[in-house]
């Protein structure tokens, strides 16, 4: 074994077993935890962080009807933090109607990936210095440069038996620039990442990237407002990323469906988009920033039909969810790091691509917005309504693409708009890594083809 | 000084009493810094008026900051109890980083004891048995069930109770250790039905709250989700509009960038200059650390700056920046106490409490559109200051509205406000009465 997690996992399984027999509780698990990462950021050509460290911490599950949970990053408070998560456990008063989770067969496997290639932090040193030297153009005021890589390395059990042991590497680099003209700024940014090794970087045009984010944000500073009103709205591949996360990927999270919260609650089955429209959460893609292998419950990760030919065909669950909903496991368990507790989350979410090529789209619209990239976005799961922002985009006037625009957010609703998607393009990208915010932050990443849809643009 | 207070400065000593001989043994003349964190949280989380999580958390660390040769380098471990050889690594790695790197080293801060800030520490935090916690989660739960007005609601919310100790030392002599608390309430509620709606209430306190407290932010959430689903979209509009402190939070989060050092310094920021006008004469604004209770009070920062009331805008013009020690350096002025951080990272500046300061006038007219809550805020352009946010409830008219988007300009919206109102409300570390500017619903 390459790579050893400095823990006795034998006695901690024999302590957490004892301490489980002693509260009575009918399930647990475990994870340790051990994190690797480096960091290399750079602002105006200088260096302003460098880090690189390990960290190893445990969390603790256990289950008696409800949860208790516990950790500690202190080799000396690992067996209080068993002890205090089954104390908690043993407190929750049974509620026997809604108490169930899904518990399964154990599970035995051991899963090491790793980049294809590793480097020194020297040459992660000189990539950014090097980057940073490239964005050093006139009429830009700020340039920010930084690569992340990490790898989580975590050993899972549980009370049925279940060993599995993971190791997944992650790396991430991004680069903007502010472009300044008087009192007039603008910005752009390019981000990519993957599950992956620094053969990542060994393929990717620096250089390509740097020239088109600077040409970007100069032009953006000639740039006017987007018109606000109701419009047709083509997305590329990255802004379509974004539009699905929030327009139905958190909607369709089995926990707010098992609270009720959610306005796609008890629509399974039911036509909430066009006919041909498929959207899918597939962690099991090789390289992309969402993937894994085993979610943070230990349940072997799954791809998802979320939407087939315009159907509710499923949720994304956990463990609990999957059994209150009576759903098959389809592992979407995750936590941020040994210190949370796993939530019903994303992988990696896109929309199949359709038939349709970019010219046919643009000449099928006729008049209304190209919009590109991505700035993040939010959804209100309750009420259906979600908001997704791009980067730029383009006016289409009479099937031609007109003037620059800049930066708006969007916003429609989660049960209209995937009835008003008109065409789907028949390229498709996923390669837009982010990380996801739900109380806790884990790394997710979307796409799709280009998508003519209708929505409400935010401009002035 | 409490137990925790006591370990953590014990550890802080420690190393930093270790560090002369290991840079001396190196033959290395440095700078150093050591930060000690240790903590316990414990949150209740209720969905469907049941206690469905709760959990307890623990963790510790030590963050090392060490400045050789006009460069500086940090490294952290996890836990309190580090011997001779963690403290040598530790050292080892910070300094082959600042060797690596060339980061840059500006200084640490050097005071004397920072004046202690009343009321962040709350025994009754610290001290309270979990199974008392769990039972006062069980009792919101219990309460949710009682104002549950029909099986078309679902009540959920949460609450949370920390307690953090840190301890800063230096070489310029800078010692300081201070525990404080927090705790953090919130309700959701979300209405079914042909019309669905939802509110969401929080709010964060250095002290122990009484249930009744605790009751309100339910109540107040489950108004909101009333309100919330009795609103549809309103026509578009363009001119006087009213914000609501909530509303208000949100839009500020897209200036507030544009005031931190490091943006500033970087060429990021719109402003280049104190006595830049930014805003309506109407408009101050002040971060202070040392209003006693509140929720992001300090004694000192994460490098043992005191915190301190700093005014950002008087009158709509500016007047200091938000700073860290190296960033104050870096613009020729003096920290503001503004360096935040856990022990994994070094400082990075943000703000304390926030505060608008009030008004003489009241903002009711009910012809003046009022946004109470709008979402999407992180989509907005600091540096452009554009936005465009989701309209999540608001009042024109005696009827409510959302789902329309609120667009605009940040640097005009603070220009064109007209009146600031008189009553202020807390929303966790902000503070704002109603004011009101120009934008546009579309």
């Amino acid at each position: 074994m390459e790579m050893e997690i400095d823990v006795d996992t034998d006695s901690l399984i024999q302590t957490a077993e004892i301490l489980a027999n002693r509260y009575g509780i009918r399930y647990y698990e475990v994870r340790i935890v051990e994190e690797t990462f480096s960091t290399v950021r750079s602002q105006n050509g200088r260096i302003d962080e460098l880090s690189s460290n390990n960290e190893i911490g445990i969390g603790i599950r256990a289950f008696n009807g409800a949860w208790g949970f516990s950790s500690a990053n202190e080799p000396s408070r690992v067996e209080k933090a068993i002890r205090t998560a089954m104390k908690i456990a043993k407190l929750s008063k049974q509620k026997p109607e809604r108490s169930g989770i899904h518990v399964g067969d154990p599970i035995v496997d051991r899963v090491i990936l790793k980049g294809r290639k590793e480097v020194p932090m020297e040459e992660k040193l000189s990539l950014v210095r090097h980057t940073s030297s490239l964005l050093d153009v006139d009429g830009i005021s700020n340039r920010q440069v930084a690569y992340m890589d990490s790898t989580v390395h975590q050993i899972y059990f549980n009370s049925v038996g279940s060993f599995i042991e993971t190791s997944i590497p992650r790396l991430r680099f991004f680069m903007a620039v502010t472009a300044k003209e008087g009192s007039n700024m603008q910005q752009s940014w390019k981000s990519l990442g993957g599950t992956v090794g620094w053969e990542l970087m060994e393929r990717t045009d620096v250089e390509g990237i740097a020239d088109e984010i600077v040409r970007d944000a100069l032009s953006l500073l000639k740039a006017s407002s987007p018109p606000a009103g109701s419009f047709d709205v083509i997305m590329d591949p990255e802004l379509t990323g974004v539009f699905i996360h929030e327009a139905l990927g958190h909607a369709a999270e089995a926990d707010s469906v098992k609270t009720g919260e959610s306005i796609l609650t008890g629509k399974l089955g039911e036509k909430i988009g066009v006919d041909g429209l498929n959207v899918v959460d597939d962690p099991t893609l090789p390289g992309k920033f969402g993937s894994y292998v085993y979610d943070d419950e230990g349940i072997p990760a799954k791809r998802v039909e979320i939407i087939k030919d315009g159907v509710l065909t499923g949720y994304l669950n956990n463990r609990e969810t999957s059994a209150v909903l009576e759903l098959e496991p389809n592992g979407h368990g995750r936590a941020q790091d040994y210190a949370h507790q796993p939530l019903v989350r994303m992988g990696n979410t896109f929309i199949e691509p359709g038939d349709w090529s970019f010219e046919e789209m643009i000449e099928e619209m006729r008049n209304g917005l190209y919009m590109v990239g991505d700035k993040g976005g939010q959804v209100d799961i309750a009420n259906g309504t979600f908001t997704f922002a791009a980067r730029e985009g383009y006016i289409v006037e009479n099937g031609e693409i007109k003037e620059k625009v800049r930066d708006v957010a969007l916003s429609g609703k989660i049960l209209d708009i995937l009835k008003d998607v008109r065409a789907l393009g028949r390229d498709l990208r996923i390669e837009y890594p982010g990380y996801c915010g739900k109380g806790q932050w884990v790394p997710v990443d979307d796409g799709g083809p280009h998508v003519l849809t209708k929505a409400i643009v935010g401009g002035v | 000084m409490n137990e925790r207070n006591e370990a953590v400065i014990r550890t802080a000593e420690d190393i930093a009493a270790m560090i002369p001989g290991i840079l001396s043994e190196r033959n290395v003349q440095a700078e150093w810094e050591v930060y000690v964190e240790a903590g316990r949280n414990g949150s209740f989380q209720i969905e469907n008026e049941e206690l469905e999580k709760a959990q307890r958390r623990f963790y510790s660390g030590v963050g090392l900051r060490i400045a050789s040769g006009g460069y500086v380098g940090f490294s952290y471990a996890t836990g309190l109890k580090h011997g001779r050889r963690g403290v040598e690594e530790l050292v080892r790695k910070a300094l082959a980083l600042a060797k690596l790197g060339e980061v840059e080293f500006h200084g640490f801060p050097a005071y004397s004891k920072a004046p202690a800030v009343a009321g962040v520490y709350d025994r009754r935090i610290d001290e309270i048995p979990f199974e008392e916690a769990y039972e006062m989660a069980e009792e919101l739960a219990g309460y949710m069930r009682d104002v549950k007005p029909s099986d078309e609601y679902i009540l959920s919310g949460g609450v949370s109770l920390a307690v953090r100790t840190v301890g800063v030392m230096n070489s310029n002599g800078v010692e300081a250790v201070e525990s404080r608390t927090m705790m953090k309430v919130s309700g959701y509620t979300v209405k079914k039905g042909e019309r669905p709606g939802d509110g969401y209430s929080f709010q964060t306190y250095r002290h122990l709250v009484s249930p009744e407290d605790m009751e309100g932010i339910v109540r107040k959430s489950l108004e909101d989700a009333k309100k919330n689903s009795e609103a549809s979209k309103m026509e578009g509009y363009t001119g006087e509009i009213a914000l609501h402190p909530h509303a208000l939070a949100s839009i500020l989060s897209v200036f507030l960038p544009n005031l931190m050092g490091d943006s500033v310094y970087y060429g990021r920021s719109r402003i280049s200059r104190v006595g830049e006008a930014v805003a309506s004469d109407a408009l101050t604004i002040r971060d202070d650390a040392r209003i006693e209770g509140w929720p992001g009070s300090y004694s000192f920062d994460g490098e043992g700056a005191p915190g301190q009331s700093t005014v950002l805008i008087e009158r709509g013009e500016v007047r200091s920046f938000l700073l860290d020690e190296t960033y104050a350096r870096l613009l020729g002025m003096k920290s503001t106490g503004n360096g935040l951080r856990g022990f994994r990272s070094t400082p990075e500046i943000g703000t304390s409490n926030v505060i608008i300061e009030p008004g003489k006038e009241s903002c009711r007219d009910p012809d003046v559109p009022m946004v109470v809550k709008v979402f999407g805020e992180h989509t907005a352009n600091p540096v452009s200051g554009d936005f465009s946010l989701t309209v999540d409830l608001g009042e024109f008219r005696g009827r409510y509205f959302k789902d329309n988007m609120l667009t605009g300009n940040v640097f005009d919206l603070l220009r064109n406000i007209s009146v600031i109102g008189r009553d202020p409300e807390r929303v966790g570390n902000f503070s704002s009465p109603v004011v009101i500017s120009r934008a546009r619903i579309v």
